[in-house]
């Protein structure tokens, strides 16, 4: 491969990587838009997702790259573990805003935070215990199909990962600028308390956040599952990190923020290994969350700075 | 039982009063006996166990609760949520770990000579030339590897100077990510991912430590001892109190005037070099660092253990380290034992199979969740409990301290006979929010010992002016001049300090904070305690807060039996009329030459407000100048000499209260346009 084309191939790998970041920051950010709250939980339930994901797969008798399928069957197992790996965080993530976080919601200050953290500690070590610290071998049916571009290569996981993300966010873009229950999530995000007098039901606004956040991180976990061919209990916090670095760079409380900060958090990725070093990646990336939070808080396309103390 | 409780039983328990004695058994135990008992019991541990494990795990007990103690300053005095604390472990440890092992070897020059002499270096005679190898001293190296950590406390603690709760929390959170990461990459210092190597234990008169754990057990002992008195000494200072009003509410701690970039600072410094310390003691130990040593994880179980010790206490903290470090190290691998034999005894396989250990994280995510759900304050809360009133207390006639009886107390008024007719001089004032201005060129006076009232419809920026005045708000254009300086740019502790204190339109109190502390607060600027004052507590740091303490004491005195029996409360339990005292008196203690006080009144019933404008007009009265904010008009009437009209950001009017109030412009303001023709 030329120089030329590497980058490209990195920029295509870089695309998929974001597509997935861009899933799993949308969580970050409606969550956020709405309680101001940063949701460490979320990190975990995306782990969570990724083997809810593999064991639905598994469900359909297939196990790591041993069986193949194409055209209807393909297409009918992948929407299947999709479907069920978005119910199970989406349900998941509304448990987790029902018995550990709603009751600390009229609590100022950190202490939802620290709560998602202990939470998140808690998914990590229940699936540590349960599955084991080996990583799995992810089942994955997909053919080896694909066409070469410019030098470079498409697969087909690639442009499923593209298809199945673009689905979902135009749908979600539906859902929140069409949907009456969208217009209370958008009022209630700009002011809470106005949206409440105005006979807006807050309670269901923040489940309905808490269940499209954590089911587009259930696809998300499915998607890193399809990509790398594996998943660990530990493979929530760094994806979990560069997602909400995605959803700060985006501007936090911003959908098509979290989209874009997605794209371009998996495309510094994957050039920044390829142009200075794998090793620094991490390095990059947080320095673009620490940068982006001290200096510009509000990020691409953010609101306004935070302001709660 | 408290008095009230009695009082509420009624005439036929009257027996009760006399044969409960309860109150009289009220425990009583000298703090100073208690830390002897821990401290003797602390010495015994080792020639009572006798067991090199379980001495280890203490020793590593002692540095988690060190390390803890750390974490506190910074999270539990100043509210600043740091979730990569581990870094500055790290840091410490490195520090000690490269200047006390082969790992950098510079070549041998001439420059190395007197470091030789100080037996800081040594000469290594190798195949390819002579090299220089470090062999500083840990005890040396122990305040050296603190310096160092508290130089990235700093560092890292700048940039968040801005941010505030989780976004400050994130920003930790990333460097400490990149701490270890940089370690890992960067072997040349650090070994790399395989760690450092062969780090030389401490030497005590040529005795070395080795790896025995008993020295290392009592060197953690004294280290954590130091830090608790450190943290205790600094916690009851002021500079203690700076730190808790910088986390109950940064505005008031500002307009307080508390210096809010130096106390952040100190906290995350002082709270780095306590980890720095330990890092030092704990790689001296284990002679090894590697970079998984100091990740999220090991941030996590700190943050873990203050939140289960209780956040902001001190010996909460402690508890809750060893607590925790204790659970991990020794009681999960004795229930897996214990289980083990009750599945052999009743014959149930899995049983005999079980193992805890593994489960520690599951445990501490668990205990963060129950504690913040049901216990926020930890096992040993650091506020706490405080008498209810006594019957007598709460019923009493309220006593109103009569004008003549105010002997300028504490200070107030020094000096303040001064005639100036500009003490206070604003001109061409202008302030806007984006497009809306909230300030329009607006100009006002104010004499020495003078009463001026700021009136005018809501939104008219009457609080805008006071915000501007205190710093809080930027001025667009225009000057403001105190007794001769212009103060327009100054920051609010230094507006502060030149002598203007304020009170807030919605009450910004430190609210779990007591009435006390509250007051010694507004004291800030007038006291000189510093960090090395607080812990070194030297005669002359006593007398100071000791007269602090009774300068409060009086200024509290000035609203009578108010709250004074209320010292020791909580602010957030005091009713509003006397929390709005509170903060005249917190305003008081700054010891002012004007006093900025924003709707006074609010909220207070009609006796209640005829008292606080009797005491405005004694504050007055003993060389005060006041500018206030007020919606009543009576008590505008009755204090102001002159008041002046906003309307819309402009000055419509100026004048004595009655031309005030038949002033056209100003009719119009209130009531509308077809009131002023009518």
């Amino acid at each position: 491969m030329t120089d030329h084309a590497v980058l490209l191939q990195q920029i295509i790998n870089g695309l998929s990587l974001g597509a997935m970041y861009a899933l799993l920051a949308i969580g970050f950010t409606l969550v956020y838009g709405i309680l101001e709250l940063i949701n460490f939980a979320h990190f975990n339930v995306f782990m969570v997702g990724s083997f809810v994901g593999m064991w639905a797969l598994e469900l359909l008798g297939l196990s790591g790259q041993s069986r193949i399928l194409t055209g209807l069957p393909l297409f009918g197992a992948l929407a299947f573990a999709f479907i069920v790996a978005m119910l199970a965080c989406g349900v998941l993530g509304v448990a987790i805003e029902r018995f550990a976080l709603r009751p600390l919601r009229t609590v100022s200050g950190t202490t939802g935070m620290i709560t998602t953290i202990g939470v998140s500690y808690i998914l990590f070590n229940v699936i540590l215990l349960w599955a084991g610290a080996d990583a799995k071998n992810y089942p994955n049916p997909m053919p080896a199909m694909h066409w070469p571009l410019g030098g470079a290569v498409i697969e087909l996981r690639e442009l499923l990962i593209w298809g199945i993300a673009l689905v979902l966010m135009v749908g979600l873009h539906l859902f929140v600028s069409r949907t009456r229950l969208g217009k209370a999530m958008r009022a209630t995000a700009q002011d809470a308390e106005a949206a409440r007098m105005m006979g807006v039901d807050v309670d269901r606004v923040v489940v309905t956040a808490f269940f499209l956040g954590s089911a587009l991180a259930g696809a998300a976990a499915l998607i890193f599952g399809l990509y790398y061919n594996y998943t660990s209990f530990l493979i929530g916090y760094t994806a979990g990190l560069r997602a909400f670095t995605a959803a700060v760079l985006g501007g936090i409380g911003s959908v098509t923020g979290a989209m874009v900060g997605g794209i371009i958090i998996g495309l510094v990725e994957t050039l920044g290994g390829q142009l200075i070093a794998v090793r620094w990646t991490d390095v990059i990336i947080f320095s673009i969350l620490v940068l982006v939070l001290v200096f510009a808080p509000a990020g691409l396309m953010g609101r306004a700075a935070p302001t709660k103390s | 039982m408290t008095e009230r409780e009695r009082g509420m039983l009624g005439p036929s328990y009257a027996w009760l009063r006399q044969a409960s004695p309860i109150q009289r058994l009220a425990p009583y135990v000298n703090p100073r006996v208690v830390i002897a008992c821990v401290l003797i019991a602390a010495l015994a541990f080792p020639p009572i166990v006798r067991n090199d494990g379980d001495i280890d795990a203490a020793a590593n007990a002692l540095s988690f609760a060190a390390l803890a103690l750390g974490l506190n300053i910074v999270v539990g005095f100043a509210g600043l949520l740091d979730l990569g604390y581990a870094a500055f472990f790290a840091i410490g440890a490195y520090t000690y770990g490269a200047l006390a092992s082969y790992q950098i070897q510079p070549a041998w020059s001439g420059f190395w000579e007197p470091f030789r002499w100080l037996d800081l270096v040594s000469r290594l005679h190798q195949a390819g030339g002579d090299t220089v190898h470090f062999q500083v001293s840990f005890w040396l190296m122990l305040p050296i590897s603190a310096a160092v950590a508290a130089f990235f406390g700093v560092l890292f603690g700048a940039p968040t100077l801005r941010l505030k709760g989780d976004y400050l929390a994130i920003v930790t959170l990333g460097f400490g990510e990149i701490v270890p990461i940089v370690a890992r990459n960067t072997p040349a210092i650090t070994n790399g991912a395989a760690g450092l190597n062969g780090v030389a234990a401490p030497q005590l008169f040529g005795w070395s430590f080795g790896i025995d754990a008993t020295p290392y057990y009592y060197v953690g002992v004294a280290l954590v001892a130091f830090l608790i008195l450190t943290s205790t000494r600094l916690k009851f200072s002021r500079v203690g109190r700076a730190w808790m009003a910088i986390r109950e509410d940064e505005i008031a701690a500002a307009a307080m005037g508390v210096n809010r970039v130096r106390f952040k600072l100190l906290a995350f410094a002082i709270g780095a070099a306590f980890a720095g310390a330990t890092g030092t003691l704990y790689v001296a130990k284990l002679q090894t660092a590697t970079p998984e040593m100091f990740m999220f994880p090991v941030s996590v179980m700190i943050l873990v253990m203050i939140v289960f010790g209780g956040i902001g206490s001190v010996w909460g903290v402690v508890v809750g380290a060893v607590i925790l470090q204790i659970l991990q190290s020794w009681f999960l691998e004795d229930l897996s034992q214990w289980l083990h034999a009750l599945g052999r005894l009743i014959d149930v396989a899995w049983l005999q199979r079980v193992e805890l250990a593994p489960s520690i994280e599951l445990i501490f995510g668990t205990i963060l969740v129950f504690m913040m759900l049901y216990r926020r304050q930890g096992l040993i809360p650091a506020v706490r409990a405080m008498p209810a009133l006594t019957l007598a207390e709460q019923t009493a006639h309220v006593t109103r301290i009569g004008t003549g009886e105010i002997a300028a107390p504490a200070g107030l008024g020094d000096g303040e006979r001064r005639e100036d007719p500009k003490l206070l001089d604003i001109a061409g004032l202008t302030v806007r929010f984006g497009g809306l201005v909230a300030l329009r060129s607006v100009a006002l006076t104010v004499p020495a010992h003078g009463v001026v009232a700021v009136i005018g419809p809501n939104g008219s920026g009457k609080s805008t002016l006071f915000n501007a005045m205190t710093g809080l708000v930027p001025a667009d254009a225009g000057t403001i001049r105190f007794a001769g300086a212009d103060i327009t740019r100054l920051p609010p502790h230094r507006v502060l300090e030149r002598g203007i204190a304020r009170t807030f339109q919605n009450l910004r109190l430190f609210p779990s904070l007591s009435v006390l502390e509250n007051v010694m607060i507004g004291m800030h600027a007038r006291l000189q305690t510093g960090p090395v004052g607080a812990l070194l507590r030297l005669p002359a740091t006593r007398r100071e807060e000791e007269e602090a303490r009774e300068r409060a004491r009086e200024i509290l005195r000035l609203f009578g039996n108010r709250l004074l029996p209320r010292l020791d409360h909580v602010v957030s339990s005091l009713s509003y009329a006397n929390r709005r005292r509170v903060e005249i008196a917190r305003a008081l203690a700054a010891r002012p030459r004007l006093l900025l006080l924003d709707e006074p009144t609010a909220g207070m019933n009609p006796a209640e407000t005829l008292e606080l404008a009797e005491q405005i007009k004694s504050f007055n009265r003993i060389g005060l100048t006041i500018v206030l904010i007020e919606h009543k008009l009576d008590v505008v009437v009755n204090l102001a000499e002159r008041v002046v009209v906003l309307d819309h950001g402009e000055k419509i009017a100026e004048g004595t209260p009655d031309a005030v109030r038949r002033d056209d412009e100003v009719v119009r303001a209130y009531l509308g346009r077809s009131a002023a023709v009518a």
